[in-house]
């Protein structure tokens, strides 16, 4: 449904103006749907990976919103989604996880543990995975509700039909 | 835990397996009490090995609970007691049948000797106990399969369960090798 | 199952296992050397997800650090919350009122029901039984309902208190309760139906992972992975606490000590977890629901709002080193969590914070006598026996 009314909302504006607003609207087609097809790639270490799968189960089904093709693989996955704690020991698996996704890609920092450290201000914790990932959405709470993840899976949605680019691209350009 | 109301009982009601432990290690053993759900021995490290064989073998200890140790530096009592031995290694002991369920042991080590006989031989259990406490602590078991670092990455220095080492760490939380890690 | 062995090339192939694995449900690594298909050796590798709780213990009062356990396992926090604050009390040497020990044993065995639950959907989608794992989550759903209701939190729940419960019960507790425990059998035989006689299930668990009686205990196996070889030892019968000798239930033990045997022994926990929540609703005495010892438990809200006193009992709890102060000496307290034998080893200076603050986590014994169970063994029985002993990396490396 979505897909016709943009065709029809750009057919019309083709006419008027010149050739260019065709690459554009390719961009809005593919980022319509780009958006209604992320597929995650769920790095759940803790807590937070439990509110994960409740989040992906019977009552939340985050395959509402069009994200449901869990792959445990990065490379067929563009959304990281990082829930629970990452120690010294788990950053270098996470950051090449991260470097095998395929552009573009999004990363969401679920809870507390991954955004800053949480509760545990210790000597084996990343304080916070935007250290060494550039991270789009952010979710607080320890552990976030399901719904909180829907809603920042719905953010990067959103960010993705505005056409923005996600952090991890932006750093690579400036590169 | 050395209660009060704990001490006044103890002469009638003596556990058996601490009247045996008392009978065979007399010269070994360092302190004993009871406990509230069982007994707690301080042996010397030379007979370590042979009280916890002993456990098992004559007296049906076979379940090996736990093993791990604590760092006694900033504790005075307890290093005065045991000529300041900086460690304490401590086994505890579980079985299916008699009286006196549990059984704690406990290690004094010293920080100038760290090494101590371990119990691989014994329980299979104690394998992963003994990496995990050499890689808090630093005490070194003797005669150990595979002793080598468990939950720290394994170029990572210092002993996290130490008293002096720092809660926050070294700063080894900011500044890690990403390559040298990444195997 | 035999097939593997013909297409044996003598060639050692190194398969590396996680840890970012769908099948670990965490950070766990395996190393695997194979023959063909035959698992020559398994090297697991801990410490993924090592946090740094013993050493926070250290540094928080021990109210605070109840927050820390509830971060351990992360399938139960309540009965992590239950055997930490247990442990101190045991070590303070008080004893909390009758009906705080049954709301413990309630939320305990609830959150039994909530670990074996996930273990359930999880084993069984590892093996592609994907409608299990939605079935459980319904379940589980209900079950985080009751949790949320009485703690005010899903997940982190942090309910138990040093002398206490930090609250008591809702008012509609009852009727959520026994309404989950009432419906609660039927959804497991729609489990039942889908698994236990299923062929593929049947083939791909039975004669699996298994070991000796001997073994386990050798291995410091506890809870349902030594019951399912056959070892009647369970902590609730061989050293009750908490009220627990009054309850009657069964401790269901296996034969073979393979993954059908853990499976079948999980299963009928949850029927037995669902009588003991029925005899504690039954039997729920009135009363406090926590120590009214002002030197231990925080005084009523409008206490210290309303009276000088209960201001300054207040304060006298939260205030740093002024807290919960434990005689020094040391003690190891051990309850049976789902997953088995959760011990905690607290080491007292006689000040409000622990000096040394052990934590003997079940799944660091399970997780170590993985190798023995997978050695020989085909590399596709990986999955099927790691998901059956619910190794939970929260806890195995704490």
């Amino acid at each position: 449904m979505g897909l016709a009314k943009t065709h029809i909302q750009s057919g019309a504006s083709t006419e008027r103006t010149d050739g260019n607003i065709i690459t554009t609207t390719i961009d809005k087609v593919v980022n319509w749907g780009r958006k209604n097809s992320l597929w995650p790639m769920p790095f759940g270490t803790a807590c937070c990976a439990i509110e994960m799968m409740a989040t992906l189960a019977s009552k939340y089904d985050l395959s509402r919103f069009g994200s449901e093709a869990i792959r445990f693989s990065p490379r067929q996955s563009d959304l990281l989604i990082v829930s629970g704690r990452i120690s010294i020991k788990m950053m270098p698996v996470l950051k090449r996880i991260y470097d095998q996704m395929p552009d573009p890609k999004w990363v969401i920092s679920m809870g507390a543990c991954a955004s800053c450290g949480g509760v545990f201000d210790t000597y084996t914790l990343i304080q916070g995975v935007d250290q060494f990932l550039p991270v789009d959405v952010y979710i607080p709470g320890c552990p976030p509700r399901p719904e909180d993840l829907i809603d920042a899976v719905m953010q990067v949605q959103r960010q993705i039909h505005k056409g923005e680019l996600p952090k991890g691209s932006e750093v690579a350009y400036d590169e | 835990m050395m209660n009060e109301e704990k001490e006044e009982i103890t002469e009638e009601t003596q556990p058996l397996v601490l009247e045996k432990l008392r009978e065979k290690f007399s010269d070994a053993l360092l302190d004993d009490a009871e406990t509230q759900n069982g007994v707690s021995v301080v042996v010397n490290k030379e007979n370590s090995y042979a009280l916890l064989e002993y456990l098992k073998t004559e007296l049906a200890y076979s379940f090996l609970v736990d093993v791990t140790a604590v760092d006694n530096s900033q504790l005075e009592s307890e290093l005065m007691q045991y000529d300041y031995a900086r460690f304490m290694v401590v086994y505890q002991l579980y079985t299916f049948e008699g009286e006196t369920s549990r059984i704690r042991v406990k290690v004094p080590v010293h920080e100038k000797d760290l090494k101590i006989q371990s119990v691989t031989e014994l329980w299979k259990a104690a394998n992963w106990l003994e990496r995990e406490t050499y890689d808090m602590f630093g005490i070194d078991f003797e005669g150990h399969p595979d002793l080598r670092r468990i939950l720290m990455p394994d170029d990572f220095e210092g002993h996290p369960l130490r008293k002096d080492y720092p809660l926050q760490g070294r700063g080894e939380r900011e500044r890690f090798n990403f390559e040298k890690q990444n195997r | 199952m035999q097939g593997g062995m013909e297409r044996t090339t003598g060639e050692k192939m190194v398969l590396n296992f996680g840890p970012q694995h769908p099948a670990t449900h965490g950070t766990l690594r395996i190393v695997l050397e194979l023959d063909g298909e035959t698992i020559l050796k398994a090297t697991p590798h801990a410490g993924y997800l090592h946090t740094g709780f013993e050493k926070l213990g250290e540094h928080l009062d021990y109210n605070q650090y109840i927050v820390v356990t509830d971060r351990m396992n992360y399938l139960s926090p309540l009965s992590n919350n239950f055997g930490y604050v247990l442990a101190v009390e045991q070590l303070l040497g008080i004893e909390v009122p009758e009906r705080c020990q049954y709301i413990r044993v309630l939320m305990a065995e609830l959150s039994r029901l909530a670990d074996h639950l996930l273990w359930l959907g999880t084993a069984a989608l590892d093996l592609g039984a994907f409608s299990v794992f939605l079935y459980s989550f319904r379940e589980r759903e209900k079950l985080y309902s009751i949790f949320e209701k009485t703690t005010g939190a899903r997940l982190t729940t942090s309910y138990t208190r040093v002398g206490g419960v930090f609250r008591d019960l809702y008012d509609g507790f009852e009727n959520d309760a026994r309404d989950f425990i009432t419906n609660f059998p039927k959804a497991l035989k729609e489990t039942h139906t889908l698994l236990t006689r299923n062929r593929i299930w049947m083939d791909r668990t039975k004669g699996v992972g298994a070991i000796s009686p001997e073994d386990a205990i050798n291995y410091g196996l506890t809870g349902p992975n030594l019951r399912a070889t056959g070892v009647a030892h369970d902590l609730r019968k061989a050293e009750p606490y908490s009220s627990y000798e009054k309850f009657q239930f069964d401790v269901p033990v296996g034969t073979n000590g393979d993954v059908y045997d853990r499976y079948l022994v999980r299963m009928e926990e949850m029927i037995q977890s669902c009588g003991i929540v029925r005899q504690a609703l039954d039997n729920l005495p009135e009363g406090p629901f926590s120590l009214e010892d002002n030197k231990v438990m925080m005084p009523d809200k409008s206490d210290a709002y309303g009276h000088i006193e209960g201001l300054i009992h207040h304060f006298k709890i939260v205030m740093d080193g002024h807290g919960v102060q434990p005689p020094q000496g040391d003690h190891y307290c051990a309850t049976e969590s789902p997953n088995g034998e959760l011990g905690f080893y607290i080491v007292s200076d006689g000040s409000g914070t622990g000096y040394r603050i052990r934590i003997r986590p079940p799944s660091f014994f399970h997780f170590q006598s993985l190798p023995h169970m997978l050695e020989g063994g085909m590399v596709s029985d990986t999955v099927a026996v790691l998901g059956s002993l619910n190794v939970i990396a929260g806890e195995l490396d704490r």
